[in-house]
């Protein structure tokens, strides 16, 4: 039976209010100057990673496209370690699948060099998944395990199988005609560094990837509000096998040849590191690492190689030297910095996003921040909040905290 | 039956050393809750230490001056064990300086402080490794129908084992054992009855290192070759697939564990040969297979009390 709602007592409801308009946590702002100076280190950051591959001795143009390739690497860690929470002892796995189905699809197939990276990433996919299977059911650090015994099953099995990966001699990856020198495939390589920043940028910030990272810090809780936590965490093991592999498959054409002893077991461990001293859970810290791992081999090389007159001060220091650093570096995250580099620039990410270098008034608890409706006028910054003379570092000292950071 | 009887014999071998290193892991486990990593390394480099004692010895003129024996690796013992011992607890007091000690920051700690002490031996000792002699040579008996020799080595490393696991199976019934495990337990409640928690544990840590170390010696035994990350690259994963397939909370279970999965891994082996099957790496498919079907279908392990 239908009510009549004309018959009824007649509540007055009007049209809906305007809802009020949107509140805002007020914010010290840089003034024009601020800004400018923040653009300015900006660009001459974005500048020298573009020119660096132009600078660097035509030796190590390879090298700035392997750094940029374990930038990449590293981001694909991050997904997993610090998005998902999930920890990858088998990641070689990943990339050796990808470069080895590159160079198998390029060489064997004739294919063009982009469906060799199309096939790389499906290969990745696979791999992931059947690791990704085993995660829903194994947790922690029995997952661990399960990591490293795939990384090895990959290692001693599958990349021995010598018609996919050409046994001891390896599989030959050429380049695309286009990017066919050591320079141009350097820029390619960094080009796609960018690329997956930015995408890893838009996944954080999308519904899977805020979804990923609260089943990250408790999957009960995160089913409770309706998360799909086996789909999300398939999810992020697919998208980091995928990322991973995409790198393998750049890898196979740097040196335009990948060999199964590319793959180690210690490379996977290599991969552990450098995301864990990056600081895990920040795309820029981790890429850091990456690169700061990828050339690490070349420095110890270089510096051995110094002389000065008959004189070789670093005689001493040797390529064998570079798991002892690794290690130590790592130990040394674990213990005092947690965050890796990525903590230790925590001041200039802060500086260089909008705020002060360094936020000493910023403790919310003590001294909450004004809240204002749009429109209002925002009230003057209080004492607090206005922050030390200090405020709004001038360039200079963001430079030296960038190199500081860069080389720790 | 030949075939079966080999596969018994190469299996009960690095089965041998398999639970001999699974026992380590399952006392730290028991203790402390801490996926070791570094244990493997910890025996290599204790190895290490016996190879510079064994060295020094055979300098002051003790034993055959041409190569090194059972002698000079029988007096390098003590100190190779105290040496495991010592670098174990080192271990344990970086973990306990990690600023986030969830399960798996601990386990890439493990993992970092593994990968230091290998490139530590690899920057001393170099890539290529270093000859290593076995307590005593030679072949024991040949089974029945068997054609691979049981050697005597096989039959020590099956004695200090068994003599290994024995001592542990007591320890647990005296006093402080029953601390130990209280302290596995619950830490604080264990510190309110009075045990001094610490020292429980570092105890236990300092016993898994020691087991290393005889493991380290008699694994190096088994190749007559020692070289940097030896028990990391051979040994530590299957030890610890056999820890975790026996019930990792379980001594008996450990010991049981990483002998069925020297059994497992022969078997693989064979079967490849026999049917030339041409697999690459049976063992490494063993070991995976062995480990995911544990780990899915049994999570506890065979004889372990809780998942």
């Amino acid at each position: 039976m239908a009510v009549d709602m004309t018959t009824a007592p007649a509540t007055e409801v009007g049209p809906p209010a305007e809802p009020p308009p949107p509140l805002h946590v007020q914010r010290w702002e840089p003034d024009s100057r601020g800004w400018m100076a923040r653009w300015g280190v900006m660009a001459g950051l974005l500048g020298l990673v573009l020119l660096l591959a132009t600078i660097v001795p035509d030796v190590y143009t390879n090298l700035v496209a392997k750094a940029a390739v374990f930038g990449i690497i590293a981001l694909s860690m991050n997904v997993l370690i610090g998005y998902a929470g999930q920890v990858s002892l088998g990641h070689a796995a990943f990339v050796g699948a990808g470069a080895f189905a590159a160079g198998y699809t390029l060489t064997e197939l004739d294919l063009p060099w982009m469906a060799g990276l199309v096939v790389a990433a499906a290969s990745g996919a696979l791999a992931a998944v059947l690791l990704g299977a085993v995660a829903l059911r194994v947790k922690g650090m029995y997952l661990a395990v399960v990591t490293i015994a795939y990384g090895l099953f990959a290692q001693e099995v599958v990349f021995n199988i010598s018609s996919l990966t050409g046994g001891g001699a390896g599989q030959t990856a050429p380049r695309p005609s286009l990017f066919d020198t050591d320079l141009k495939y350097a820029y390619l390589c960094i080009g796609m560094l960018g690329l997956f920043l930015a995408f890893d940028m838009l996944f954080a910030g999308s519904k899977a990837g805020r979804a990923v990272r609260a089943l990250r810090d408790d999957e009960r809780v995160a089913a409770s509000w309706g998360i799909n936590v086996t789909g999300y965490k398939l999810l992020a093991f697919v998208l980091s096998g995928v990322i991973a592999a995409f790198a393998g498959g750049l890898f196979a054409s740097i040196e335009q040849v990948v060999a199964p002893a590319d793959f180690q077991f210690t490379l996977s461990l290599t991969f552990l590191l450098m995301t864990v001293v990056g600081g895990v859970g920040n795309r820029w810290g981790v890429v850091q690492g990456g690169i700061l791992f990828a050339i690490l081999p070349q420095v110890l090389e270089a510096l051995h190689e110094v002389h000065i007159g008959d004189l070789q001060p670093f005689g001493w220091i040797s390529i064998t030297l570079e798991p002892v650093i690794s290690a130590v570096l790592l130990i040394l995250t674990l213990t005092l910095y947690p965050g890796g580099i990525a903590q230790q620039q925590h001041h200039l990410h802060g500086w260089l996003s909008g705020r002060r270098f360094k936020d000493h008034a910023a403790d919310p608890l003590t001294h909450p921040p004004a809240v204002y409706r749009e429109g209002d006028e925002p009230p003057p910054l209080s004492a607090a909040h206005a922050g030390g003379a200090a405020a709004g570092a001038p360039g200079e000292s963001s430079e030296a905290a960038t190199e500081a950071g860069g080389t720790s | 039956m030949g075939v079966v009887l080999d596969t018994l014999v190469i299996g009960l071998q690095t089965g041998a050393i398999y639970s001999l290193i699974a026992l380590g892991l399952a006392l730290v486990y028991k203790a402390t809750k801490v996926l070791n990593f570094a244990h493997g390394e910890v025996g290599t480099s204790s190895a290490w230490v016996a190879f510079a004692v064994m060295g020094w010895v055979q300098g002051l003129g003790i034993g055959d001056p041409d190569r090194l024996t059972g002698l000079h690796l029988l007096i390098a013992v003590i100190p190779a064990m105290a040496a495991g011992a010592l670098l174990s607890v080192g271990v344990k007091l970086v973990i306990d300086r990690l600023k986030e000690a969830t399960d798996v920051i601990v386990l890439v700690a493990t993992i970092g402080l593994g990968v230091l002490m290998t490139a530590v031996q690899l920057n001393i000792y170099g890539a290529t490794g270093e000859p290593f002699p076995r307590f005593l040579d030679g072949n024991a008996f040949t089974l029945p129908g068997a054609n691979v020799p049981v050697s005597k080595h096989t039959l020590i490393i099956l004695l200090v084992l068994g003599v290994a696991a024995g001592l542990l199976a007591l320890y647990f019934k005296t006093p402080h054992g029953v601390a130990l495990l209280a302290t596995s337990q619950d830490p604080f409640a264990a510190e309110l009855q009075g045990v001094n928690v610490g020292a429980m544990t570092a105890s236990a840590w300092g016993v898994a290192g020691a087991l290393a170390a005889a493991a380290g010696l008699l694994g190096a035994g088994i190749f007559n070759l020692l070289s940097p990350g030896l028990l990391l690259s051979t040994f530590l994963i299957p030890a610890f697939t056999g820890a975790i397939l026996g019930g990792i909370t379980s001594m008996v279970g450990a010991v049981v564990g990483g002998l069925l999965l020297g059994l497992i891994v022969a078997t693989a082996n064979q079967v490849n040969t026999s049917f030339s099957l041409g697999l690459p790496g049976p063992p490494q498919v063993a070991v995976l297979l062995s480990l995911l079907l544990v780990l899915l279908l049994r999570p506890r392990g065979l004889l372990g009390t809780e998942a």
